[in-house]
């Protein structure tokens, strides 16, 4: 496998169908539509044309990135159901990306990771210099601590009002979302060996049969 | 035709993550595979299934059942001719999870993809199993749906009639609830129902007085419901015989009217003049013993061939899909890789719906 792997990655974890073409560690195409549904139609004819623009076919790739989410759970089942399905057809990794990782990609500091939930909610996540958390959902109120020793750049939804709260500075994304995440399924294409799975972080709204049944004598 | 055809088949559109391989060589039709992986156990305490669960245990299931079953079938995706899904009715994140699945496929293994109706899928299945000629009456009787099918192609079929309210599968899953058993409920009704007495409750057999093949099923569920409470009230909870016999008389019941029923939708198929009358039941609750026998008499009495496939393709699975992918494939059907997932899809699209409307549209 080259040292500078082929990597078709897309994402439509939120109201966007995009994906991005990595090939000689640089993106040689890409596209991003906004859409608020229709992703499951959009995006293989998306995936194509970008292909197609960079010159490539499917039997090109050495790998596939996959935005994992947190967001749209409709939306990230869109993309890994494909993104497994094609590893499955071409006989390469599928590697899953976290978008609060993709924001953070190419940051060489502690970056406080967010982006926003329903209800105002927020998925939150601190990545880099060693203080690396588990994804969560949390709201302004409810922040868990964050070192502000580590001088933390926050981006994502809600970064000023973090910013403020933390002593930290507002940043950007590095990359786009699915530039990142091609850049990091590259990264991790010898090493991660797990299908891609969404990142859903809230549970399925669902509650227990409220009618108990009879007594049974 | 001496052609061979391989087709995989997908299928999620509710709790079971299926894949089959299907071949056809001339005459001769081969279930190569079929894997069905059911989620009954993380439904359980939800009484019910519930669509985001499904939805997610699909996303994360269906590549090891699609590899299970080429596996299993020992050919390669390169030995296919195409790839069929399920592309509606059903519960949406199922279904959108499925064709994901094919598109993917179709696109790395270069093959064409088709979408397949699941109610289509039930209604071909006896050609399937017994090579039945068209046309022929389909009773498709499930979870989700009822109604009465003259399936005159692999994607023509004229609707004689159908539930305008609930389908019995769904009163028998409600039926279970009410006189605490789990579910899926069919099958329990089914076991404590044997040798119970069908008679102590009196169950109405409901538009029996009207002409025509419609049914409904949820007066009925309301008539157990208030059975049940009497017997709740007398005894301060729900004896075994009680629970025996309310679940005997719903379903006899239920074999009451699919069989009247049945009876009227013969004598209409047989005014046409079919070469070889055939009679076919399908789908999960044609898989209860007492409404099959009930359906096998009425086909014997009035000179009808039956047919209802085994119980493993009468429930939901992908052979069923693969097979209905494979006639559509022969008869030049290609989809492209806009391929909508739809919630709702009725079979007879020439006539007008008789339940749901609005945004979705129409269910049947």
């Amino acid at each position: 496998m080259p040292s500078d792997p082929t990597i078709l990655a897309f994402d439509t974890s939120a109201a966007h169908c995009a994906a991005a073409l990595l090939s000689g560690g640089r993106i040689i195409a890409s596209d991003h539509v906004d859409m608020p549904r229709g992703q499951a139609e959009a995006l293989f004819p998306l995936l194509e044309g970008v292909l197609g623009d960079g010159g490539m076919t499917w039997g090109d790739l050495n790998g596939v990135g996959v935005g994992v989410g947190p967001g749209n759970f409709t939306g990230i089942r869109i993309s890994v159901s494909s993104a497994r399905g094609l590893a499955l057809s071409l006989g390469v990794p599928a590697i899953g990306v976290s978008a609060l990782e993709a924001q953070a990609a190419g940051i060489d500091r502690v970056v406080v990771s967010t982006r926003a939930a329903p209800r105002d909610g927020l998925y939150f996540q601190i990545i880099g210099g060693g203080e690396t958390t588990t994804p969560i959902l949390c709201d302004l109120d409810t922040l868990p601590p964050i070192p502000a020793r580590a001088e933390p750049v926050c981006i994502g939804a809600r970064a000023r009002d973090i910013a403020v709260l933390c002593g930290g500075t507002v940043g950007h994304p590095r990359y786009s979302l699915t530039e990142a995440t091609a850049r990091l399924a590259a990264a991790r294409l010898h090493s991660v060996t797990d299908r891609p799975k969404p990142l859903y972080i809230r549970p399925a709204d669902a509650a227990p049969a409220r009618d108990a049944g009879p007594v049974l004598l | 035709m001496d052609q061979t055809i391989t087709i995989l088949g997908i299928e999620s559109s509710c709790d079971d993550s299926a894949a089959a391989v299907v071949r056809r060589e001339g005459d001769a039709r081969h279930i190569l595979s079929s894997v069905v992986l059911g989620q009954t156990d993380l439904h359980a305490q939800f009484g019910g299934v519930v669509p985001e669960i499904a939805a997610r245990a699909h996303t994360e299931k269906l590549d090891h059942v699609i590899e299970h079953a080429l596996t299993e079938a020992r050919v390669k995706l390169t030995d296919l001719d195409a790839v069929a899904v399920t592309a509606g009715p059903g519960l949406i994140g199922g279904v959108m999870s499925g064709v994901m699945y094919a598109k993917a496929i179709a696109v790395g293994a270069q093959l064409p993809l088709i979408g397949v109706n699941h109610l289509a899928g039930h209604a071909l299945t006896p050609r399937l199993t017994d090579a039945l000629p068209y046309p022929y009456l389909l009773l498709l009787v499930s979870g989700g749906h009822c109604q009465f099918l003259i399936v005159q192609g692999c994607d023509a079929f004229d609707r004689l009639g159908g539930t305008i309210d609930d389908s019995p599968g769904e009163a028998f899953d409600k039926t279970a609830r009410l006189i605490g058993l789990p579910q899926p409920g069919g099958p329990e009704v089914e076991r404590v129902a044997e040798g119970a007495d069908p008679d102590r409750f009196k169950f109405p057999r409901p538009l029996l007085d009207r002409p025509g093949c419609d049914m409904s099923f949820s007066g009925l569920k309301t008539a157990v419901l208030r059975a049940r409470d009497d017997c709740v009230a007398a005894n301060d909870g729900l004896t075994q015989q009680d629970q025996a016999d309310l679940a005997a008389g719903f379903q006899a019941a239920v074999r009451d009217v699919l069989a009247e029923k049945s009876r009227r939708a013969i004598e209409t198929y047989l005014a046409m003049k079919p070469v070889k009358p055939s009679f076919a039941v399908a789908g999960g609750v044609a898989a209860n013993m007492t409404i099959r026998a009930e359906l096998e008499c009425v086909s014997a009495n009035s000179g009808v061939g039956f047919t209802a496939p085994p119980l493993a393709l009468c429930t939901d699975n992908a052979a069923m899909i693969a097979w209905a992918g494979l006639e559509q494939f022969e008869a030049g059907k290609r989809d492209g890789l806009d391929l909508s997932p739809l919630p709702r899809w009725p079979l007879d699209h020439r006539q007008a719906p008789m339940l749901g409307s609005g945004r979705k549209g129409a269910k049947a």
